[in-house]
């Protein structure tokens, strides 16, 4: 495979992952007592959380032509961030007793219902109103295809390799496909903690005043993601002995 | 999600004491699988040890100056940047020659760290993070992961080459597990620990306690590849138990007093 290619591949798939996290409600400690909006844990738990279920459900499509692993990549890293979100709700509306509202905007831009008034005093907002709920799933989507995207090229690069060919009887090699997974999913940790340190570590979704920083945190994955492929490409040209 | 503290507190034990520990001793445990009959991938989780040892220092250090995103995420990124360093490394010494398979580990350590360096660079230059030593110290968490993602799959390979690495911890899966082993083992002990009466040395003693239940899991993982498996995994018991054991009396000992409060009282329930 041209290392270009590759390096092209990882640059756009940390970018599609660094903005992708932009776009989830990460609510971090606050939210894990209910005074701010989101889902009330890190960055690095939800990219372990979606990351890893979106790798799994690409790989489980390896061999497929690539919009089926991009899919494949996407949906599970959607569901996984929407399961989140959804069970998290049930928690802050019938465990905690809160009602599901953002404190960074008036009216949810999605339904149009009215925010300010639910906000208990002294807090940030509490669980996942519509709002963040689908940008959540939007930054599943997104993530989840830059994953797919890495795993697929490093997979189909890795599988012209005698080390990591196919043997007689396998329709996916597997060594090949592991070494892919923890690939894409390093990649993956790597850019959703810049977009994290990007955020200053919570933001509520699209509508945050906060995602105006959305460029310069993409800069910083794509100078990071292009240093990853270089190195990535020792992985193909270097092989096995 | 943690908040730490304001940052920049003195510590009990020297940076450059834990640097040497985990470079010096990570490496040469690598070094002494190959050349070491049977006990050499004993060395190998020892160096890894050494390494986590290391890494959990520096965590300590740089994230007592606040993340904003809590300690596990730094954790969490210098491992996969360990992980993409080390595989990177090991596979890419073939490059200069069949016979360079030695040069692997510390290429892969040295990969690690210039991909750290750019990480934080971007963090600072890019992002506008101001914490001082930031650089530094994801340099020294990158190299730490490495060497200990590089110690842990060379005790169970029992050999520093790609084959048999691809082989017995890639192919396997085992990378993974190490991936978030070595990752709880480096970011644990300080992001149990940090407070304002934070102590290193009882911080260390934790961090030795995690490294050594992580050699402890590895040398079970080592069965059926590794003739030694038994050797490490009881040593690693046996050295987590020692570990353990001196941390939980050093927090005894700083806690102002240790009560059992008891249940609460029955007609509260």
């Amino acid at each position: 495979m041209d290392p270009l290619l590759l390096i092209g591949a990882i640059t756009v798939g940390g970018v599609l992952i660094g903005g992708g996290v932009h776009f989830i409600p990460v609510g971090g400690a606050p939210a894990a007592i209910a005074t701010a909006t989101g889902v009330g844990t890190g960055t690095a738990m939800l990219a372990a959380g979606s990351g890893m279920t979106g790798l799994i459900t690409a790989a489980a499509a390896t061999g497929s032509p690539l919009w089926l692993v991009l899919l494949a990549g996407a949906a599970g890293a959607a569901l996984m961030i929407g399961i989140t979100m959804l069970v998290g709700n049930w928690v802050y509306v019938w465990g905690v007793g809160t009602v599901p509202v953002s404190a960074k905007v008036t009216k949810d831009p999605i339904t149009g219902l009215e925010q300010e008034k639910f906000v208990t005093p002294g807090t940030e907002g509490h669980g996942i109103p519509t709002v963040c709920f689908v940008s959540g799933i939007i930054g599943g989507l997104l993530g989840g295809i830059g994953g797919g995207l890495i795993y697929y090229y490093i997979y189909n690069g890795l599988v012209t390799l005698p080390a990591y060919a196919l043997l007689p009887g396998q329709t996916i090699s597997v060594s090949a496909a592991m070494m892919a997974g923890i690939f894409a999913l390093a990649v993956f940790f790597v850019n959703a903690v810049i977009a994290s340190y990007n955020i200053g570590g919570t933001i509520e979704g699209f509508h945050d005043p906060k995602f105006k920083r959305l460029p310069r945190g993409v800069l910083g994955c794509i100078v990071a993601s292009i240093v990853i492929g270089i190195v990535g490409i020792l992985l193909l040209q270097g092989g096995v002995v | 999600m943690s908040v730490a503290a304001g940052g920049g507190g003195t510590s009990s034990i020297d940076p450059k004491q834990t640097l040497a520990l985990g470079l010096i001793g990570g490496l040469v445990g690598i070094y002494l699988v190959p050349f070491v009959p049977i006990l050499g991938p004993l060395f190998g989780a020892l160096g890894a040890v050494c390494a986590i040892i290391w890494g959990a220092d520096a965590i300590a250090r740089v994230a007592s100056y606040g993340l904003g995103t809590g300690v596990p995420s730094i954790g969490y990124m210098s491992l996969a940047i360990g992980v993409v360093g080390s595989l990177a490394g090991i596979a890419g010494a073939v490059m200069f020659g069949s016979s360079s398979v030695l040069i692997g580990p510390i290429f892969g350590v040295v990969l690690a760290m210039i991909v750290g360096a750019v990480v934080a660079l971007v963090g600072t230059k890019v992002l506008k993070m101001k914490i001082p030593i930031l650089v530094r110290c994801t340099v020294e968490l990158s190299g730490a992961a490495a060497i200990s993602v590089i110690g842990f799959s060379a005790a169970i390979a029992g050999s520093i080459g790609m084959s048999a690495i691809l082989t017995t911890v890639v192919a396997t899966g085992f990378i993974g597990l190490l991936f978030i082993l070595n990752t709880m083992a480096i970011q644990h002990p300080f992001n149990a620990c940090l407070g304002p009466q934070e102590d290193r040395s009882r911080t260390l003693k934790l961090a030795a306690s995690t490294a050594f239940m992580a050699m402890a899991i590895v040398g079970i993982l080592g069965i059926g590849v590794s003739k030694v498996w038994w050797v490490i995994a009881i040593i690693g018991a046996i050295a987590w138990f020692i570990s353990i054991s001196a941390f939980i009396q050093s927090s005894a000992e700083n806690a102002a007093s240790v009560k059992w409060s008891g249940l609460w009282p029955e007609e509260e329930m």
